[in-house]
């Protein structure tokens, strides 16, 4: 079944399969963050609406509008 | 593949003109401080208030160099303005920034994420330099990295250096020479074009005669937004995508992922970090800095931080520079003969600078702070907090560093925005943020709070003056929100907002870096927004020096008779002299002319001539009221209070300080826009006319219907 980003749990992982929103994910996939990674969502902002994320050697923040569109395998 | 047009040699050129690219956070502004130092100036690009920063530096070899810092970018598909004016330039050879050579910062620590840009621009055929920066963090990383194999993979000089302690810039610098001397061969093109992108670009190349057919083929891509295209050839464009049968969003994810799939393995032989590390530190930072409840206790202790040194700190660089040049003016006054020119040189021109001077202090302490907390990284995490609750209203998570700000002084708070590249969201907290409630309200804040509540009210535990005050700053931020939730609605905006935000390493701040940017926006203030303060100082020192025909004359001997009939002394005649004369003057007449405007809000001309004058700065209201009431002399705040106490209206015989009009003047000093070194500010911030004006009719309109509500209801 396919998932996307933001129904993953704290400090769960998930591999990107590919991004529902071409004009979302084309600016997702400029800054690196491409089909076939592996993210781990580390935490959410304290007052919702944003999560944090862990990709490689890097730390990024996004809304829960952006993960929405991130669909995971 | 195609041939380069035939140009002069690099070296035979007058000036080398070099641009820096890089992806945000990838140390850029340290390489560029390091090439430059102090022979730096700061501008915008055209058309745009984004900084523009341009260095200048002499090789060994002769060759003038400047060198042009471009916004860091992660690829040539723009999301927001800063973006896109990478884009403009380098899809125009005719542009005055276009590079001849290009200087790719990467940071080495994370190299396979930063080579999409790189690629791009390798490709439009601009001879680039491949700087692996970060060279000392992947030496404590044990990272392994080959610039030799890396050099022959993408067939570009590469060189690894430490920005941070100016590690290797000699042969940074080399291989610039280099570069200049032997212009290189144009290398092939990375992108493989599909079939229809190479008709594409060839039927653009011909059309638009352009050399190179990655150019051509992004001119395809961006069409809509190219300033420099013509409505005749976007719709030729426009003509040759239809035709191909092409989607350009799909173009550019195919590009996108294509550059990655090719660079990735080629980085595999070149590059290799230890695997299976735990936590880093930044990680462990992360885990307070941004937890559900400490991350915003720590954000609100830092503003707090913040608020504490621009308001209280900065209190006695102030003062010293108030006194400096009152001292000055006093001086000239004694030395030179009396006479226009020595008013206008003391009352206009060195009232006029010490009005611009005087926000330096605060100024420099606010940018102090917040590029230290910019270049440690924390202001990514700020905005990841906040992100969600600014939005709602249309700002960004940086807005509340500018309201925060705001509270001290409105000028240096507009000025800290410029870090928001959504346009809109910056828009949106420049035009705002002079509602919150700055310093320079509390003089009148205090003079007029007695008429409204008693010193000695109580409301419970509390004083109720103190609460009264409180009020005042709430009424402050209310309007900001809510002023912000509707220009959110009515501002259109073609950029689709994204928070996609990276979060940087967690790093020790370069001093050089926060001191350079400290020193420019001192430097832009003073000489950007200075002259126009100093213009608008100079105009309102000859509306209250000067009258119509003799009046000012006729008032002053008028003053003296009066004086000598009622025996006062030398002091309380110059003092007569004084309020005589501004009621003479245009100033006077001004604010007689505006009375009846004003009468429904409750106030009188002289009122009015304290709304004229304090537009220079909202204090100036205390020392004009002295100034009208003849006690100029004393002008503090407790005297000038005592003394409109026991102002009658003339015809009525009450006082004119009753409780309404108080309420009135203080909600209007609560809105209006009274400020025109912020206006100033605002215009260069937003490098047109037309928001500071929009700006201060809608403050001062609703300060108006503010009053007039205020005045009829209590009156």
């Amino acid at each position: 079944m396919a998932y996307t980003l933001n129904h993953l749990q704290l400090g769960e992982r998930g591999t990107i399969a590919t991004f529902s929103d071409e004009q979302a994910g084309c600016k997702l996939m400029t800054m690196g963050i491409l089909p076939g990674s592996e993210v781990k969502i580390v935490r959410k902002s304290p007052l919702g609406g944003a999560i944090y994320l862990k990709m490689d050697h890097q730390q990024f923040a996004i809304r829960n509008k952006e993960a929405e569109c991130i669909m995971l395998k | 593949m195609y041939n380069a047009e035939v140009v002069l040699p690099l070296s035979k050129k007058q000036t080398v003109t070099i641009a820096l690219f890089g992806n945000p956070n990838c140390g850029k502004s340290t390489v560029f401080n390091q090439l430059t130092g102090l022979r730096q100036q700061v501008g915008n690009f055209p058309g745009v208030t984004v900084d523009k920063k341009v260095g200048h530096l002499k090789l060994d070899n002769g060759s003038k160099v400047r060198l042009i810092d471009f916004p860091g970018t992660y690829s040539l598909y723009p999301t927001s303005q800063d973006e896109q004016v990478v884009l403009n330039i380098l899809t125009n050879k005719e542009n005055t920034h276009y590079p001849d050579l290009a200087v790719y910062v990467a940071n080495v620590t994370n190299l396979e994420k930063h080579l999409l840009l790189f690629t791009q621009i390798r490709d439009l055929g601009i001879p680039i330099l491949l700087v692996l920066n970060m060279a000392d963090m992947a030496k404590k990383e044990n990272i392994w990295y080959d610039t030799k194999a890396l050099s022959k993979a993408f067939d570009v000089p590469v060189v690894a250096v430490s920005a941070r302690d100016g590690d290797n810039f000699p042969q940074l610098k080399k291989e610039l020479i280099q570069l200049i001397e032997d212009t290189p061969n144009t290398p092939d093109l990375f992108y493989q074009f599909s079939k229809a992108e190479q008709e594409l670009a060839q039927d653009i190349q011909a059309k638009l005669s352009i050399a190179n057919p990655y150019q051509a083929l992004l001119i395809a891509q961006n069409s809509g937004r190219l300033p420099f295209l013509n409505p005749e050839e976007r719709s030729l464009i426009n003509d040759f995508i239809v035709g191909k049968g092409v989607n350009r969003l799909s173009l550019q994810v195919r590009e996108v992922m294509q550059r990655y799939d090719r660079f990735t393995p080629m980085l595999k032989k070149a590059i290799k970090r230890p695997d299976g590390v735990g936590p880093t530190l930044t990680d462990k930072i992360d885990a307070v800095v941004t937890h559900r409840v400490w991350g915003p206790i720590i954000f609100f202790s830092l503003m707090l931080l913040v608020f504490q040194a621009i308001y209280s700190w900065s209190g006695y660089p102030m003062d010293l520079i108030d006194a400096g040049f009152a001292g000055l003016g006093d001086w000239v006054k004694g030395t030179l003969p009396e006479g226009w020119f020595r008013d206008l040189l003391t009352d206009g021109i060195i009232a006029g600078l010490g009005g611009i001077l005087i926000f330096i202090p605060q100024i420099a302490i606010l940018f102090l702070l917040i590029s230290l907390l910019e270049e440690v990284g924390y202001m990514a995490r700020a905005v990841f907090m906040f992100d969600n609750l600014m939005q709602k209203v249309g700002l960004n998570g940086r807005s509340i560093v500018a309201l925060v700000s705001g509270a001290a002084c409105a000028i240096p708070a507009v000025m800290s925005t410029r870090t928001i590249s959504n346009w809109k969201e910056r828009l949106i907290s420049i035009m705002v943020t002079p509602f919150i409630s700055c310093s320079a309200r509390i003089p009148v804040y205090t003079v007029l709070i007695g008429f409204v509540v008693p010193v000695t009210a109580t409301w419970g535990i509390f004083n109720a003056q103190g609460l009264a005050f409180m009020g005042l700053y709430l009424l402050g931020i209310v309007a900001a929100l809510i002023s912000a939730y509707i220009l959110k609605q009515l501002l259109h905006s073609e950029e689709r907002s994204f928070l996609m935000l990276e979060m940087p390493e967690y790093r020790m701040p370069v001093l050089k870096n926060v001191l350079l940017n400290v020193w420019e926006k001192v430097k832009t203030f003073t000489i950007e927004a200075g002259r126009i303060i100093l213009l608008v100082s100079i105009v309102l020192w000859v509306l209250a020096s000067y009258g119509p025909s003799n009046q000012m004359e006729l008032a002053e001997t008028r003053a003296v008779a009066i004086a000598q009939q009622k025996n006062l002394t030398e002091l309380q005649t110059e003092d007569l002299i004084a309020a005589n004369k501004i009621e003479a003057s245009y100033a006077g007449h001004l604010g007689k002319f505006i009375e009846p405007a004003i009468r429904p809000l409750g106030f009188d001309w002289k009122i009015g001539i304290a709304l004229i004058t304090s537009f220079a700065a909202r204090e100036v209201f205390v020392g004009t009221m002295a100034t009208i009431y003849s006690i100029g002399s004393v002008e503090d705040e407790g005297s000038v209070r005592d003394r409109m106490a026991r102002e009658k209206d003339p015809i009525t015989g009450k006082p004119i300080y009753t409780f309404a009009t108080s309420l009135s003047l203080l909600i209007f000093y609560v809105f209006a826009m009274m400020c025109m070194s912020t206006l100033a500010v605002v215009k260069r911030e937003t490098n047109s006319w037309k928001w500071p004006i929009i700006q201060f009719l809608f403050m001062t309109g609703l300060a108006y219907l503010g009053s007039l509500l205020v005045y009829q209801i209590f009156k």
